[in-house]
């Protein structure tokens, strides 16, 4: 199974009730795979006139109380913004893919990171946060999946699965069940019918003097349970590492193998791999620039994620750059090289 | 231009719209420095690039509201917007019907072979009833997009279908089409060998025919009972207006002055009084 089906069954198995899509490459195979196994479950499936569209037919859905989900790359994510604002202002859950490609505009469709800056700072209009993903493997997109749509309910946001083509065609063994779900608040905002009930309204148009900002106080409070609770983030070798790299998705696999060989040479090195990229692993970063050591940012893009690695290091220790822009993607050669570098001054240092 | 790589697939129908366009334009002796080609995103947007002419390669949907700012900042190009059924009908559909309502003086040439190309195979807005596709797994449910009959109902000033098979009579129709004064949608009704199994070339040639030489294009219900007839879908001008203004035309920047925006000079004085109007009031 590719990482995009699987990811699409996911969904199903985490009780997706509607999907909203519009063609667009690299992930046709959601849309396809969702078209014929949707009608199979008997839920909803519309292949839409335009991602605008897609976007605003999950934010009817979701206003009912259900499921939904919608999946586009690079440029039709940005056409949605707009959309994903207004559910952050109306507090609606809603699970949104984005299997990345290169940009700006139409660039080209090979793996890209360059949509970071576009998913962890809210990206359309607005004081808002959306929880983002950033899997590197076809298990881990699949997981990501199921948690997604219980974050979303939890806390009434967006979530967002940041993929690539790799991921979305890489064939890998995947273990498909539904994990159990969190207990969650029940849906008492829905748009169910007002019978024996005050009305819900669903808007997010605030005029009243102070009842706007009182609504971004209250929505920021939520943001900051999240940071909280929900950070996901694996650290490998770090412990006792002098060059810690941090990367996510697939330049995560890439600084991986760089790392292993980086041991393997006497190096001490390591990886810290955030799987949520909001919420950002702020304090884990932290923490480990309390020792001294050197971090080494990798991304697919011209640097975004680096400079929460920044934020979070806070000029404890030096924060480096590695990165390939525009569906360039690095090498373990290329990383490993940068990783030998960096590692020089602390051994002249210890020696 | 032999040094130009043509992705299309071998017996596409968008290599006998090319030919037909470019023996119109040569037929018009339209001048490639004043030709600007306006396309989106799809295999039909690729158009542009295989012309010797100036060439905005834009947003997916989005061709012709760009064809639009570019006319009206310089009315003496020749400006053809030129993209697939999805692209003008299905993400671009809300720019359709406003371009047609603002009627600025471009040609809109669809090269329509109702499926999404590029993207391998979904269905499109004038995809066929019953139509299947890896995504349209029952079949399309849709009543199919009729662009003739929505152009028709917004009285757009030249409004055609043509067929890639016939070179010759789809030539015609564009060069009438660039010649009308005013919007000029063609719709080109063309097979996708490698994604549309239903709408081959055998079938448009079983299922088109042309309008009869007694047509009347001035006669509007005439022209939109025949957009929306059942059956064979008939080709040729369906309806013609010469007589409305277009958006260049009404628009107050050409009002007294016809030159192209880029040829008038600052003027001064007006540019004076209006910082004079602004200063203390910051
Ligand atoms: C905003 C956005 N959404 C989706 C796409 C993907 N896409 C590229 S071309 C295309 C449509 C192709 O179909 P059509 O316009 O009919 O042209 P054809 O390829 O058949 O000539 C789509 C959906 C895109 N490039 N940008
Ligand atoms: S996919 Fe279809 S429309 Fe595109 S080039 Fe091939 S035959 Fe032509």
């Amino acid at each position: 199974m590719c990482g995009n089906e699987a990811l699409a069954e996911a969904a199903i198995i985490a009780g997706c009730d509607a999907y909203f899509g519009y063609p667009i490459t690299p992930q046709n195979e959601i849309t396809a795979y969702m078209s014929r196994r949707m009608a199979e479950e008997g839920r909803v499936f519309v292949q839409s006139e335009s991602e605008l569209a897609a976007i605003n037919m999950v934010f009817g859905a979701s206003a009912t109380g259900k499921r939904a989900m919608t999946s586009s790359s690079s440029p039709g994510i940005s056409l949605m913004q707009e959309g994903i604002s207004y559910l952050a202002g109306a507090e609606l859950p809603a699970v949104v893919v984005n299997v990345m490609r290169g940009g700006p505009g139409l660039g080209n469709i090979a793996p890209s990171q360059a949509d970071y800056f576009q998913a962890t700072r809210g990206g359309g209009h607005g004081d808002y946060r959306t929880i983002v993903f950033g899997p590197s493997t076809v298990q881990e997109v699949a997981d990501c999946m199921q948690l997604a749509f219980d974050l979303a309910d939890q806390y009434r946001m967006t979530a967002v699965v940041l993929a690539d083509g790799f991921l979305g065609q890489m064939m890998e063994p995947v273990v498909l069940e539904k994990k159990p779900g969190r207990k969650l608040p029940p849906k008492d905002w829905a748009l169910t019918g007002a019978k024996a009930r005050p009305q819900n309204i669903v808007r997010s148009l605030w005029l009243p003097e102070g009842s706007l900002e009182e609504l971004n106080h209250k929505l920021q409070a939520k943001y900051d349970r999240v940071q909280a609770d929900e950070v996901v983030c694996e650290q490998y070798d770090t412990e006792d590492a002098d060059v810690v790299v941090v990367a996510y998705g697939v330049a995560a696999r890439i600084a991986r193998s760089a790392v292993n060989k980086a041991r393997h040479e006497g190096i001490r090195a390591g990886l810290i791999r955030p799987i949520t990229l909001w919420p950002f692993p702020t304090e884990q970063i932290s923490m480990a620039a309390d020792e001294l050591r050197i971090f080494l940012t990798v991304e697919m893009s011209n640097g975004q994620m680096v400079e929460d690695v920044k934020l979070a290091v806070n000029g404890k220790a030096p924060v480096l750059f590695h990165g390939r822009p525009g569906g360039g993607v690095p090498t373990v050669e290329e990383i490993l090289e940068r990783i030998r570098q960096l590692s020089i001054p602390r051994r002249v240092r210890t020696a | 231009m032999g040094n130009i790589d043509i992705a299309w697939c071998p017996g596409c129908g968008n290599f006998a719209i090319l030919k037909a366009l470019k023996a119109a334009l040569a037929e018009l002796e339209i001048e490639p420095g004043r030709l600007v080609l306006v396309s989106g995103i799809g295999q039909a947007a690729k158009i542009p690039h295989y012309l010797r002419a100036n060439v905005f390669n834009g947003l997916h949907g989005r061709g012709l509201p760009a064809a639009t700012a570019i006319k009206a900042a310089n009315p003496s190009l020749t400006v053809i917007a030129e993209s697939g059924d999805g692209d003008m009908y299905g993400e671009g559909g809300n720019h359709l019907v406003h371009t047609i309502r603002r009627n600025p003086d471009i040609t809109n040439i669809v090269h329509d072979n109702m499926v999404y190309g590029l993207t391998k195979g979904q269905a499109s807005p004038t995809s066929r009833l019953g139509f299947k596709t890896p995504v349209q797994v029952a079949g399309v449910l849709l009543e199919p997009f009729n662009p003739l009959a929505v152009a028709i109902a917004l009285n757009a000033g030249f409004v055609a279908r043509a067929f890639s098979g016939d070179a010759e009579q789809t030539k015609e129709i564009i060069k009438r089409a660039v010649l009308h004064k005013g919007y000029a949608l063609v719709d080109i009704l063309q097979p996708c060998v490698s994604f549309n199994k239903l709408n081959t070339y055998q079938w448009f040639k079983e299922n088109c025919y042309y309008l009869e030489e007694a047509h009347d294009a001035s006669d509007r219900n005439e022209a939109f009972k025949r957009s929306t007839e059942e059956g064979k879908l008939p080709l040729g001008v369906f309806y013609l207006d010469p007589g409305r203004k277009s958006f260049e035309e009404s628009t107050v920047a050409y009002r007294e002055d016809k030159r192209p925006l880029y040829e008038r000079d600052v003027d001064m004085e007006r540019l004076g009084s209006l910082i004079e109007k602004f200063k203390g009031a910051f």
